[in-house]
């Protein structure tokens, strides 16, 4: 037990918690507000540097501070290095051709999609497919659902079997959750993808029929037209809208990314299984992780043909940003999760199915990896009740302990599935919504968007809470 | 008399209408008739909450959007040219960088007519449908405009005045009357009112107005158990009118939004042209 001194010492004041829930906001809120300004990652950085310097200058002033910057330094590069590698060898994956985009072509893609996902990660599996899902659909009229739900399966849902589906998990991960603990959460996983994959087949069909039936009444699928000179006549002029085209068998290039897909897999899980035995040492394990990572990244981009990158439109822009963003995160975050840690008892969250809601509602509007992280701290901080065993840092104590593996079990459910509940709730969300709107598929808008998540996912999560939590 | 036409361009198959309807009204009235095409970057550009990571997704949507509407516009504008020097018509073309909306009305306000598709979509890049903008400029524009649908027919023989009293629908006869386009057409006032006596009288006064303008025109009152926008399209279809014409949006808005609007569903329901006076 600390000493009264010590825990004066050790006791997270509020006002360092505030710049975490200010950058998390301004996450949410400047894009929408001042687009123009969040699109420079120089900003980013700044804004998360200039709330981090308070928590910086806090945590400094710690007996225990520079070795929680030091771990979160780690943390963050492990972290990237994983996220990176990942969108790397991805990125040299590219599916070829587009089958017919019939109702079980299309539930079969998803199925697919939901298994990949734990594989290669909810961001991996949305780049990988898609736009052969899209391609395959193309000349379809109705397309909404299917991308909808492909956000719903593929970019959330998907991702909870293991710590590479999602950044949460991984998060997890490197704070100490063994790499086979997230194969309990099989059971909600298989409800909430089994139900959606079902409302999905049931949904496309009928949609499908409606569209050809609508294509067969009108004699054609062209409807927007432009004058061509001098005919009189009418020509198609939008690309989305014109007749589809000849289907074509499905064909991978860039297979041997799958094998660094493989090493990235088997690193992640060697580090957690037999890591601590070879390296005991954390700082140094994650250092030999992360160097794994950046290989097997360098291995792909040198094995890969540019024209891979090109077709999948590959860009460092996004990894760029979300390393950038993600310096902020991690610097404000250390004081929150101490703070959670210190005081979650005292919170009035205690119980797993209030941990699932709670953690899943915050997830909706941030991002679900610091959300997992603040409720995991919070669940430290309850199932601890002040024994001083079960903390932050390590979580995976709390992934054995009788009380706490219930409670890690909601977050990461409620954190994973209800990042699917808006746009913003997972970093691929948007991803796949500007790539539908790219190919013309109209989108909802993010009340839409919510109007769908909310009829369809939150009576879902009704059911997980009533089952598991 | 009209003088200068505005053509409001797009891709949707009612702007195809609209544009023979166009050239057809600058040739008939030896009119100087320009193409407009809205390249609505702002719309486009607009803020949207983003994932983390998302920003940079958003900025090559963005741009691949911009692209195709800058490539779309071109087109547009490329087609349109060489059609007005096919009819032998005074055309010129013009392209505007802004929010669609406010700039059709701002260049509308400088034109003695304006023609539009009843199906324009303006933000054909984001959205499937775009009856706001059309709307908008229906609700505030000072000038007549013509609303074509994709079965109008560009030649007009008969037109219909739906005439109910109102000051926008006297203002749509007098504007009708002076733009020199009832000339040698057919002319008919239709009123619906279930007071045989008050429509025949209130049809009458549109008639002594075109009278004083040397039109002759035809009264008819509409009795009918269907809603006003479905009669005076049935008597529409009655008297195979190539237009309609009416004062649009008389009401006030709180009452359209209660109520509804006629001046809405006859737009949505019509297939044939809408002479619109607001």
């Amino acid at each position: 037990m600390p000493s009264a001194a010590e825990s004066a010492l050790l006791a997270t004041p509020v006002w360092a918690v505030l710049p975490f829930a200010c950058y998390l906001l301004l996450i949410a809120v400047l894009p929408l507000f001042f687009g123009h300004f969040w699109e420079s990652n120089r900003n980013k950085l700044l804004l998360g540097l200039l709330l981090g310097a308070p928590v910086i200058v806090h945590l400094l002033g710690r007996a225990d501070g520079a070795a929680l910057l030091t771990t979160t330094v780690f943390e963050y590069v492990s972290f990237i290095a994983l996220l990176g590698a990942l969108f790397v060898i991805s990125g040299g994956i590219y599916v070829h051709g587009s089958p017919a985009g019939t109702p079980v072509v299309n539930t079969v893609f998803l199925a697919i999609g939901s298994l990949l996902a734990s594989l290669i990660g909810t961001t991996g599996a949305s780049a990988l497919l898609i736009r052969p899902l899209l391609r395959a659909n193309q000349g379809r009229k109705r397309l909404t659902h299917l991308v909808v739900f492909f956000i719903f399966i593929v970019s959330n849902g998907a991702g909870m079997l293991t710590p590479l589906g999602d950044p949460p998990l991984f998060l997890g991960f490197l704070r100490g959750v063994p790499f086979t603990w997230t194969l309990r959460l099989a059971a909600p996983w298989a409800l909430v993808n089994g139900i959606l994959l079902v409302l999905f087949a049931v949904f496309d069909w009928f949609t499908f029929r409606g569209d050809a039936a609508r294509v067969a009444a009108a004699g054609t699928a062209a409807v927007a037209v432009a004058p061509v000179a001098g005919s009189g006549a009418v020509a198609p002029l939008m690309p989305a809208l014109a007749p589809p085209k000849d289907k074509e068998r499905l064909r991978i290039d860039g297979r041997l990314n799958i094998l660094w897909l493989l090493g990235i897999v088997f690193t992640v899980f060697a580090a957690g299984t037999w890591g601590p035995a070879l390296l005991p040492n954390g700082h140094a394990r994650a250092l030999a992780q992360v160097i794994c990572m950046i290989a097997l990244a360098a291995a792909s981009w040198r094995t890969t043909p540019r024209h891979i990158h090109e077709a999948n439109r590959f860009s460092w822009a996004p990894i760029v940003e979300v390393g950038v963003v993600f310096v902020g995160i991690f610097i404000t975050m250390v004081p929150a999760l101490l703070f959670l840690e210190e005081r979650g008892a005292s919170l009035g969250v205690t119980k797993p199915w209030q941990f699932f809601w709670a953690s899943g509602a915050l997830s909706s509007v941030l991002d679900n990896a610091p959300t997992y992280l603040t409720f995991a701290s919070l669940a430290s901080g309850v199932a601890d009740h002040g024994a001083g065993v079960l903390t932050a840092a390590n979580l995976g104590a709390l992934a054995v302990h009788p009380i706490g593996q219930e409670l890690l079990a909601a977050v990461a459910c409620g954190s994973v599935f209800m990042g699917a509940n808006t746009y913003i709730g997972n970093g691929p969300n948007f991803m796949v919504k500007a790539i539908a709107e790219q190919h013309h598929v109209r989108m909802p808008s993010f009340f839409g968007y919510t109007l769908w998540s909310g009829a369809i996912l939150i009576p879902l999560f009704g059911l997980v809470a009533h089952f598991f939590f | 008399m009209i003088k200068d036409v505005l053509l409001c361009l797009e891709g949707s198959a009612s702007t195809e209408a609209a544009t023979r309807t166009a050239l057809q009204i600058a040739k008939s009235q030896n009119a100087h008739l320009v193409g407009l095409v809205i390249v609505d970057e702002p719309q486009i550009r607009a803020g949207a909450a983003t994932s983390i990571g998302g920003a940079s997704y958003k900025q090559d949507r963005d741009e691949s959007l911009l692209a195709e509407a800058r490539k779309s516009a071109a087109a547009w504008l490329g087609v349109f040219d060489s059609r007005c020097r096919e009819a032998k018509i005074v055309g010129e073309t013009r392209q505007i960088v802004g929010r669609a909306a406010a700039n059709i009305l701002r260049e509308m306000q400088a034109f003695d007519l304006s023609v539009m598709g009843r199906d324009a979509n303006f933000h054909f890049e984001t959205e499937s449908t775009d009856p706001a903008t059309r709307s908008y400029v229906l609700h505030r524009s000072q000038r007549p405009t013509v609303l074509v649908p994709a079965t109008g027919r560009p030649v007009w023989k008969r037109a219909m005045i739906a005439y109910d009293g109102s000051s926008a629908s006297k203002r749509a006869v007098t504007a009708f009357a002076d733009s020199g386009l009832a000339h040698g057409l057919e002319l008919h006032v239709a009123t619906v009112d279930d007071d045989g006596a008050t429509a025949w009288e209130m049809a009458g006064r549109a008639v002594e107005d075109l009278k004083r303008r040397s039109f002759h025109a035809a009264l008819h009152n509409v009795v009918s158990v269907l809603p006003i926008p479905e009669a005076l399209l049935e008597q529409a279809t009655k008297l195979e009118a190539d237009v309609m014409v009416m004062g649009a949006y008389a009401g006030s808005r709180i009452m359209e939004r209660v109520w509804g609007s006629v001046t809405t569903d006859l737009i949505e329901k019509t297939t044939i042209s809408l002479f619109l006076q607001h």
